[in-house]
């Protein structure tokens, strides 16, 4: 038995073990994709959203002036979040938190002016709802009352903070600022898309356990430059799908000027109940 | 954020691999080169037992057949291969360095001869047996790597379990799934190295009874 028996049956031997690992693997992939093909399903849901949202802390900061009103801002946010999870298991809810980071237009930002937004509020607030009886764009008032400081309700039960329909991401917790419409509907519009995009197994529209939250930053010109999680479910199918759906959208149309910002950043709330 | 994190489910073992820590990527590395070597070991070992076996049973029928050990000496010129041939040899050698002393055969010379059949005999054991214990080796501490690489995956685990905060069985799962891939490969590795190690010890056994047999059958022959 000479040493080049030893290198024939190395070969041999290797070539043994790459057909058994792809003997392994080929199989599962096959059973997973039929998993995917046969169940997964999206559906538009138009008219079937209700809005809640919490805006980021950019503007509770951009008042405070300092990092520790928006710690404060941000622990205020997920107390709500949870509070309304307990008051309303139930109900479907989109979720669109804004994060907007960057500091809202300047007028927004000497505490001076706080006296004057409640009175831009009640005009913006007047205006938004002709607007919206005119375009008949979507059905806000079985959402319920405004909670009062800004935008239309979303039927939200108001923990002070501010609360809004529709995704309309406007400033919270004490400035109660709100977007214009134009950048409203914009998210609004994202969300509209993603939710589109999303498609999952049947079998997970039971899971109401799982939440997601996903925040993503978008360029001037639409482009998607960064998806993070807040927040994983734990499930890896189910973030990879947020993440496959959040992917197909972009590119997404230009950021309206009238958001005053080279990036927006936008923070959405995932639950399987979205879906069905 | 990398692409390649959407195929993580959509693969079998192999991209449940990609996903795992770098523990458990090189716990799977060192079983699969033991499980190639004790492959490697296995395939050889058939061979040469297969071959051995087969060169005894020829040449103890030859042996039968032939009774001047000159003639053997001569078909068995080429086929310096086969451990009885080398049995007969060391015997052959011994046998004819004596003749010259001393032309008759006393019974000095065969034990002699015995001592020098002995001899070769465990030689030939040592050459059927080497690397052998490899499989051994392989049988014994592969399932104990692939247990170190699921327990440190199941540490793993239950920190990001903690870390996040969440304890469904969604949460679960995977990670542990994760981790149990290596006790299944050692398991794998080990299960057919110490299924051959067994086999090749009897073998081995038979093989070295043929070979005292044709030892046993020579020296009757000389003293004849």
């Amino acid at each position: 038995m000479t040493e080049g028996s030893w290198y024939k049956m190395l070969v041999i031997s290797t070539i043994l073990h790459l057909l058994v690992i792809t003997a392994t693997s080929i199989p599962a992939r096959k059973y997973v994709k039929r998993l995917d093909l046969t169940t997964s399903y999206s559906v538009n849901l138009v008219g079937d959203t209700a809005g809640d949202l919490s805006k980021g802390p950019a503007s509770a900061s951009s008042i405070g002036g300092t990092a520790k009103t928006e710690t404060i801002a941000q622990k205020k946010e997920t107390e709500k979040v949870t509070q309304r999870k307990k008051q309303m298991p139930q109900r479907k809810e989109s979720k669109i938190i804004s994060l907007s980071k960057k500091k809202p237009p300047l007028k927004h930002d000497t505490p001076t002016n706080n006296n004057l937004t409640k009175d831009e509020l009640n005009s913006l607030e007047r205006r938004i709802k002709e607007i919206k009886k005119k375009t008949n764009y979507l059905d806000v008032t079985q959402m319920g009352p405004s909670s009062g400081t800004s935008g239309p309700a979303a039927g939200l039960k108001g923990s002070g903070a501010a609360t809004q329909g529709y995704g309309l991401p406007v400033s919270s917790f004490g400035s109660g600022i709100p977007l214009d419409l134009v950048s409203q509907k914009y998210i609004f519009d994202i969300w509209e898309k993603i939710k589109q995009a999303w498609g999952l197994p049947g079998s997970y529209a039971s899971k109401k356990d799982l939440e997601s939250i996903v925040t993503i930053k978008i360029r001037k010109d639409g482009r998607i430059i960064d998806i993070n999680f807040e927040k994983r479910s734990g499930n890896r199918l189910y973030d990879e799908s947020i993440l496959r759906a959040i992917r197909s959208i972009d590119p997404l149309p230009p950021i309206p000027p009238s958001f005053n910002s080279d990036t927006m950043e936008i923070g959405f709330r995932f639950l399987p109940g979205d879906i069905s | 954020m990398e692409l390649s994190n959407l195929n993580m489910y959509t693969g079998g073992v192999l991209s449940m691999l990609y996903s795992a820590g770098p523990v458990a990527k090189a716990v799977v590395l060192i079983l699969l080169c033991f499980s190639i070597l004790s492959w490697t070991i296995i395939f050889f070992k058939i061979r040469q037992f297969n071959k051995t076996e087969k060169d005894g049973e020829r040449f103890i029928k030859t042996l039968k057949e032939i009774d001047s050990f000159k003639k053997l000496v001569s078909i068995y010129k080429s086929g310096s291969d086969n451990a009885f041939y080398r049995l007969f040899i060391a015997t052959y050698k011994g046998l004819s360095s004596t003749k010259s002393e001393n032309p008759g055969i006393t019974k000095e010379t065969l034990e002699r001869l015995e001592n020098i059949l002995k001899i070769t005999i465990s030689e030939e054991a040592e050459r059927l047996e080497r690397r052998l214990s490899f499989l051994a080796t392989t049988a014994n501490t592969a399932p104990f790597i692939g247990l170190f690489g699921t327990v440190w995956g199941i540490m793993d685990a239950f920190r990001e379990i903690g870390l996040r905060g969440t304890t469904s069985l969604a949460v679960v799962a995977p990670g542990i799934s994760e981790a149990l891939i290596t006790t299944a490969i050692g398991l794998a590795a080990a299960i057919p190295a110490v299924l051959a190690y067994n086999y090749f010890l009897g073998r081995l056994k038979g093989i070295l009874s043929k070979m005292e047999n044709a030892s046993i059958y020579l020296l009757n022959s000389i003293e004849k």
